[in-house]
């Protein structure tokens, strides 16, 4: 099978933007990202995008911005998850030989306030309307079901957000670029035990691009390529009596194919983006993909271990958290950054010691993708 | 388990969770392999036998997880917060999600025993009574 390499990547900044739609959005990444490969928009050959919200025919709207050829734009939704799944679609049709070249773009504007809101009659469950099912509440769940397990303590996942918000003051795509004290983060409004609301992804508007091609087609572009080594992709199985863990399982087996896939291990990856809707989020995903034992997620991020200078740096951009969480952009801006980062690019955020391969992990309603990146 | 007397005509929340009359959660049984589910389904996860048959389920079970909501989700019945959720373990084996009520929320724990109650919540534009389910401690019952 062929490999595919990420040859330009490209974010619209991450924030809120009401006078901007998304054509705008979308249009800046995929500038961002085109320019970055120095790629002129001619020689794409397919567009896979990725959104939730934004209504029919959005993915040809914006893709038509910049390139209106006759090309094939497809679009995808998988809640949180959807770019990083239009990026796998594109390495199939790559890997396929169906296509050289392609555009992978993410885009989102969101409304502000609770994901999951009451707004479709028709469409709305009785979790809704019972008041069961907040937002924050599955990870508030499998938080509080940890905390009683192995003894961790709010504020080990407030420490989270003050590790994202310090990374985010120095990533000029972020929505917030302030650092925040632990004391500011668990005294910040309670949203769902143990969770505050410094601690929740906020509602962003933003987009994210990259041009992927075949890898012995990658010397028609400017720069190093970054190689997609590995990706596995797959939804929560059912497990008799096993809600307390929605996602026990998942992520362990899904990193396990991706890493398979790359020739690679955990004790490999040296620079990791994982999908922190809300802090618990961090130390959940760090222990499935077995960078440290079950219980010792939280001790290892408060330890210092996951910062930029420390051996395992996770979320190096700020995060969900701190990034800012546009759902249809945020599994391209993981890639961007995991880009930057292998390329020696991200500035004054670059983790040391010349890292050779970086993880994306990325999740939407449930499912989960995994993207592995090596020099 | 109690049902609150009412005069009204009772309807519930949404259909197929509860059955009012009896008090008490409908879920699925496998004939095949015994699992049991909530809410009910049609085809077994566990072995992917057909026409699973619905059963009452247990009006007691303990707390698997909880957490404390401190805010009110736009259009939902709790109109007030703060209020438990948690997901409860029934002895057959399923897990069902609620809203905990007639409870301190600062005294939930995980391991807590818990009963089924079925209460009104609202009435409709046609003076029906709104039935959903919750589940409270039990009194004198393990926390």
């Amino acid at each position: 099978m062929r490999e595919v390499a990420i040859v330009g990547v490209g974010l619209h900044k991450f924030g809120r933007f009401p006078e901007k739609n998304i054509e705008e959005l979308g249009r800046v990444a995929i500038l961002n990202a085109l320019d970055d490969a120095g790629a002129s928009p001619g020689v794409i050959q397919a567009a896979f995008t990725g959104h939730v919200l934004q209504g029919t025919g959005a993915g040809l709207r914006v893709v038509n911005e910049v390139i209106q050829t006759g090309l094939l734009i497809d679009v995808t939704e998988k809640a949180c998850a959807s770019s990083s799944t239009a990026l796998r679609h594109a390495c199939w049709a790559i890997q396929l030989g169906l296509f050289d070249v392609a555009l992978v773009v993410g885009f989102e504007k969101m409304q502000r306030g609770l994901l999951g809101a009451v707004t479709d009659p028709s469409a709305v469950t009785y979790d809704q309307l019972a008041g069961i099912r907040i937002m924050p509440g599955v990870y508030a769940l499998q938080a509080m079901k940890y905390m009683h397990q192995y003894g961790a303590r709010p504020e080990h996942f407030a420490h989270v957000s003050v590790k994202s918000h310090r990374n985010a003051t120095m990533n000029p795509y972020a929505q917030y670029q302030k650092a925040l004290t632990l004391e500011e983060v668990l005294n910040s409004r309670m949203i769902a035990d143990p969770i505050t609301l410094y601690q929740c992804s906020p509602t962003t508007d933003g987009a994210s691009a990259a041009v992927v091609c075949a890898r012995e087609k990658a010397h028609h572009f400017r720069g190093k390529p970054i190689i997609i080594a590995g990706y596995a992709s797959g939804t929560p199985p059912y497990t008799p009596a096993g809600g307390g863990d929605l996602a026990e399982g998942m992520v362990e087996s899904i990193a396990r194919q991706a890493f398979k896939m790359a020739g690679l291990g955990p004790e490999d990856i040296d620079v990791t983006q994982v999908h922190d809707a809300f802090t618990p989020g961090e130390v959940f995903s760090i222990e499935a993909l077995d960078y440290c034992p079950r219980g010792e997620g939280a001790c290892f991020i408060w330890e210092g271990k996951a910062d930029i200078n420390g051996e395992k740096p996770v979320n190096t951009d700020g995060g969900l958290v701190s990034r800012g969480h546009p759902i249809g952009a945020t599994g391209l801006a993981q890639i961007a950054e995991i880009v930057w980062q292998l390329r020696g690019e991200a500035g004054p955020r670059q983790v040391p010691r010349d890292p050779r391969a970086g993880l994306c992990h990325n999740v939407g309603l449930g499912g989960c993708n995994i993207t592995i990146l090596k020099k | 388990m109690t049902i609150e007397k009412t005069e009204k005509k009772r309807i519930p929340l949404k259909e197929g969770l509860f059955d009012i009359e009896k008090g008490r959660l409908t879920g699925s049984k496998c004939p095949q392999c015994g699992q049991y589910f909530f809410p009910k389904r049609h085809v077994c996860l566990n072995c992917f036998h057909r026409d699973l048959e619905d059963v009452d389920l247990s009006t007691r079970g303990k707390i698997d997880t909880y957490t404390i909501s401190r805010m009110v989700l736009p259009g939902s019945v709790m109109k007030e917060a703060p209020y438990g959720i948690a997901l409860v373990l029934l002895p057959e084996g399923a897990i069902v999600q609620t809203v905990l009520t007639d409870c301190d929320v600062e005294s939930i724990s995980i391991g807590m025993e818990v009963e089924l109650v079925i209460r009104k919540v609202e009435e409709d534009e046609e003076g029906n009574e709104v039935m959903a389910y919750f589940f409270r401690p039990v009194k004198g019952g393990s926390s």
